[in-house]
């Protein structure tokens, strides 16, 4: 799953020169992931796993990193 | 005419012309065109020789930049000419610092009538009294959008030769192209109907314009305004709780929306429409420097609405919501693309619901340009005080509302054109917006 992720936000969303270095616990928000791309995040998120993503837990905290992310998707599975 | 020995640079891609057809649109209007500018106010005077190296450095590096605009048949060109790069200036010529002399030349510059074969795509100025210089880095909207220019400011400011080397490296080409070149050209047609679709659906609600539309466009003028760091704080925690962490944008749109309103709630029309830009750039990416790479969205509320504050936002962030999920905001691209191959008249006809007709979809402009990559930096030895947008804007909605964050402070540019708006009206229309944005 987080293969994935990793892929479409680097491939879509933000540029970081050397992915492979950025981290399961490094901060997307500060890398660049901004209102738009969480949306589109969310969106690809849902279509791929299968998942609903309540609104209301749209958050900093959920969205931060991949291992948070991760966490809030598979609450949801 | 383009000069058959002179040779192409490039081509403009869907997204470019999409911006050339507006540049027509206020060409018509005996305006300048799509002049659009970031203005640096600076402490002191900066090094004027290194800062004239590095644009020097700019000019070698991307060629474009002081192409010529040119239309060969149906389509449209960057020649390449023989101009040097160069830093204009302008020197206040009393001694005393006059409190509008920056002002008035900002505003000459970007009211300034150009050939648009003529016009230089990019130029830089530095406008300096004893006391004070502005930067301008103005240019011509087929050119780049909001985010390459920042990323022009950014490069300018790099000290480092390696770390400019990385910019446009590698070098990618037209991101709209590479995201319509992703698309069997069945799925190409099904999107660019999904598009028209939702073009006609907003046209169903005729927009409320609060531009005087029986004056003749006369000139660009504009209003800034910084808030403070805690008036700041304050409107980024109400957008969060208003419209959530995906649609930060949205509660600068709903609350100008509010504020227009509250100047006229009997104003003619149906809807407020507002469009926002979606940049296809990957976010901190340092390419593609030059170029637009912009699909449309737009924020429709009809003027029932606009009295409740919370219906308002709820609405705007489900349409978003909806947009993203129907992947409308890539179904613009193939319009703009074949669009492209009609003649700016026609290509004005088919997205712009304006031209020829005194008519328009949009209430305002709109570019929420972010927090500015130049916020932290310094500018050839002079800190940078503040930060201001301009741009040109088609008559009607002769109102652009520009918003960005520079040193952790929200700032705001209302761009009008005069005399279909004029500046006693702007400063009521803004403490209107303070109310709301503040929830005052």
């Amino acid at each position: 799953m987080k293969e994935k992720i990793r892929e479409f936000i680097f491939e879509d969303l933000i540029f970081v020169a050397e992915p492979e270095k950025f981290s399961d616990d490094d901060d997307l928000l500060e890398a660049g992931l901004d209102s738009m791309g969480i949306m589109r995040l969310i969106m690809f998120v849902e279509e791929q796993f299968t998942v609903t993503l309540p609104d209301s837990e749209i958050d900093p905290d959920n969205v931060r990193s991949f291992n948070t992310l991760e966490q809030w998707i598979l609450q949801h599975k | 005419m383009s000069d058959s020995q002179q040779k192409i640079v490039q081509g403009l891609n869907p997204a470019d012309y999409f911006t050339l057809a507006m540049d027509e649109e206020i060409r018509q209007e005996n305006m300048p065109g799509s002049l659009c500018g970031f203005a640096l106010e600076l402490s002191k005077q900066p090094d004027l020789e290194v800062l004239q190296q590095r644009i020097n450095e700019f000019g070698l590096k991307f060629p474009l930049a002081y192409a010529s605009l040119q239309q060969k048949g149906k389509r449209f060109f960057w020649y390449e000419r023989a101009e040097s790069p160069n830093l204009f200036k302008h020197y206040a010529a009393k001694k005393n610092d006059t409190a509008d002399f920056h002002k008035t030349v900002l505003l000459d510059l970007i009211n300034e009538k150009h050939d648009r074969e003529a016009i230089l795509p990019i130029s830089f100025h530095l406008i300096s009294s004893e006391h004070k210089s502005v930067f301008l880095l103005r240019w011509i909207h087929p050119f780049c959008d909001a985010r390459s220019a920042d990323l022009i400011l950014k490069y300018l400011c790099t000290e480092s030769e390696q770390q400019r080397e990385k910019f446009d490296f590698p070098k990618l080409d037209s991101l709209v192209n590479r995201q319509l070149a992703k698309y069997k050209w069945w799925q190409k047609i099904a999107l660019f109907f999904k598009a028209k679709r939702y073009i006609t659906s907003l046209d169903t609600l005729p927009s409320v314009i609060h531009a005087d539309t029986q004056q003749t466009p006369e000139r660009l003028n504009y209003q800034t305004y910084s808030l403070t760091l805690e008036q700041t704080q304050r409107v980024n925690k109400l957008a969060r709780q208003q419209v959530g962490l995906t649609g930060t944008s949205l509660y600068y749109i709903g609350c100008f929306m509010r504020a227009l309103y509250r100047m006229n709630p009997e104003q003619a029309g149906e809807a407020y429409c507002a469009p926002y830009a979606f940049n296809l750039r990957k976010n901190k990416a340092l390419s593609p420097v030059l170029g637009n790479h912009v699909g449309a969205l737009f924020a429709q509320a009809p003027k029932s609405i606009l009295d409740n504050r919370e219906a308002l936002f709820q609405h705007l962030k489900q349409q978003h919501t909806q947009v993203i999920r129907e992947k409308l905001d890539y179904a613009f691209l193939p319009v703009m693309w074949a669009a492209s191959w009609l003649s700016l008249a026609k290509h004005g006809e088919q997205l712009r619901k304006a031209y020829g007709t005194g008519g328009e979809r949009s209430s305002f402009w709109f570019s929420d340009i972010g927090r500015t990559d130049v916020s932290e930096m310094s500018f050839f030895d002079s800190e940078i005080a503040d930060i201001l947008h301009l741009c040109q804007v088609t008559s009607p909605p002769a109102l652009a509302f520009l918003s960005c964050q520079f040193n952790q402070k929200l700032s705001f540019s209302y761009n009008f054109v005069e005399p279909l708006f004029e500046m006693q009206w702007i400063e009521q229309l803004h403490d209107l917006m303070l109310d709301e944005l503040l929830m005052e």
